[in-house]
């Protein structure tokens, strides 16, 4: 990409997480995109493109353009990739601001969906309407939710590559060691190998330390040229790369489920554009609703031969101190979940130098995993730290 | 309780005496999932049912312990079921010690309301 349309990250918004019971989803919308403009020493009215998110609770909405009172958008949309919306907005955002379309574009997801009563189950895993046909067979056996069918394709993974729940449960050791250092974090108390393991089984292979966590929340960013953003608070960070990957899901004898991912194809399709290859990368934040999807979106990005990601993680290079730095605020399975937003926050935060005691040494290239379903949908960023 | 549909019906009246019927692409001769609306291979939209053996083995399977719902008795086991025509299809399975590649086949509930549904069960050796 020419100097002329560089494009970077310059503000950021992220309301309170966790259990947030106050405020709906379009009111941490509202507040988050605020957020990232008084961050970016932007005046709001300058906000000229706005591409909303929703999650269960089903809001933000267009309607989120009146709530905060911007008028003459040249970009307005609700995007929806589930899991991978907000790395994809942030690529659309991008591609706009970079063609002149717009020059300061919004891009916010927001969730309420904890509820004073009630768990993370009924959050998650409520029928919407009363299933029939196929659907209906599904849930007369309790052929549903993620947790389920996350089980399913890290249960395969652990068939075909020999991969264990010790080598998962690495990754949820080493990322509650980040969170420790996130004030932002829901859970900071140590966690030990030891009590992954004898935490409880939610779906085999998947104990409970190997699934993320719920949250109420908001955050945002606002993207703007390289060269407005020179003039605003915030260390601009660059976005030098996008990809996109939608498999789908192949119900056939020939299906690669849980062996590989959207991943696979995002990952080098945006390394490509930001000119680097995986050698490159200093830090990683990897899309982590489960242990088993960060271990296999490092082996579809290419960090490790297919089938090496367990004894990998095991030595301990995702954790603090490691050679491959990841998921560094503690991710979505200790410090807050916001689907794609969870690590698009820590990566901004990093790539600024404003990650505190967890802060790393080295961002000049970070990458940015989004996932959505049920690995059905892929997307991937390519951030430079300001420099 | 399972209630049908009209894509459906022809899946739940196999049941009912037996059977277990799939898709398969008029157009190329993929066989497809029962749910398969559209040929996965040509696009194809023409697709007529046909007869399964019933057997096939697991190509993932989980033993859930977390009921998604207080409905559901834990532990219970789902498969994904690869049958020998090629098709996956979720399914209960009944194994003492399930493992990936158990070889399966297929049996069927008649609950006394809602349609009947196949469940696959371990191949003694």
């Amino acid at each position: 990409m020419s100097i002329a349309n560089r494009t970077t990250i310059a503000g950021l918004g992220l309301t309170d997480v966790g259990k947030v019971y106050d405020r709906s989803a379009t009111e941490l919308a509202a507040e988050a995109v605020r957020l990232a403009a008084v961050d970016a020493g932007l005046p709001l009215t300058e906000v000229d493109g706005l591409l909303v998110s929703a999650g269960v609770s089903g809001a933000p909405k267009l309607s989120l353009q009146k709530v905060l009172g911007l008028t003459d958008l040249r970009l307005l949309a609700e995007f929806n990739a589930l899991g991978a919306s907000p790395a994809a907005m942030i690529a659309h955002a991008a591609a706009t601001v970079a063609n002149g379309e717009a020059s300061a574009v919004a891009c916010v997801f927001a969730d309420a969906p904890l509820k004073p009563k009630g768990s993370a189950r009924d959050a998650f895993g409520k029928p919407r309407a009363r299933p029939t046909g196929f659907a209906a067979y599904h849930a007369e056996i309790g052929a549903v939710t993620p947790n389920l069918f996350y089980a399913l394709a890290a249960q395969r993974h652990m068939a075909t590559y020999g991969t264990t729940s010790e080598q998962f449960g690495a990754i949820a050791v080493g990322q509650r060691a980040w969170a420790a250092d996130n004030p932002a974090a829901q859970f900071r108390d140590p966690l030990t190998l030891e009590l992954h393991q004898a935490s409880p089984l939610v779906a085999e292979p998947l104990r409970l330390f190997d699934c993320c966590l719920v949250s109420n929340g908001g955050a945002a960013v606002i993207v703007t040229s390289a060269e407005r953003a020179a003039d605003l608070a915030q260390p601009p960070v660059e976005v030098l790369g996008w990809g996109q990957a939608h498999p789908g899901r192949v119900m056939h004898r020939d299906s690669d489920f849980g062996l590989r991912t959207g991943a696979a194809d995002a990952g080098p399709a945006a390394l490509k554009m930001a000119g680097v290859d995986v050698g490159d990368v200093d830090l990683l934040q990897l899309y982590d609703c489960y242990t088993y999807t960060v271990l296999v979106t490092l082996e579809d990005y290419g960090f490790v031969p297919k089938g090496e990601g367990g004894a990998f993680v095991a030595e301990g290079h995702l954790a603090p101190g490691g050679s491959l730095p990841c998921n560094t605020g503690g991710g979505q399975l200790s410090a807050y979940y916001l689907t794609g937003f969870t690590p698009v926050v820590e990566a901004v935060v990093q790539a600024r130098g404003q990650g505190g005691a967890r802060q790393v040494d080295k961002t000049d290239v970070v990458m940015v995993s989004g996932n959505g379903g049920v690995l059905e949908h892929h997307a991937t960023l390519v951030l430079g730290g300001a420099r | 309780m399972i209630e049908r549909d009209h894509k459906s019906a022809a899946f739940f009246d196999a049941a009912a005496e037996d059977r277990l019927v799939i898709r398969r692409c008029i157009g190329c001769r993929q066989a497809l999932p029962p749910e398969a609306v559209v040929c996965t291979t040509c696009a194809g939209t023409d697709l007529e049912w046909v007869q399964a053996e019933g057997t096939g083995l697991l190509a993932s399977y989980t033993v859930v312990h977390r009921a998604p719902h207080p409905a559901y008795r834990v532990p219970y086991t789902i498969g994904v079921v690869e049958l020998d025509e090629g098709p996956w299809l979720y399914a209960r399975v009944n194994a003492e010690s399930p493992t990936v590649g158990l070889p399966v086949r297929v049996a069927f509930r008649h609950p006394e309301e809602g349609e009947s549904f196949p469940v696959f069960e371990e191949v003694p050796a």
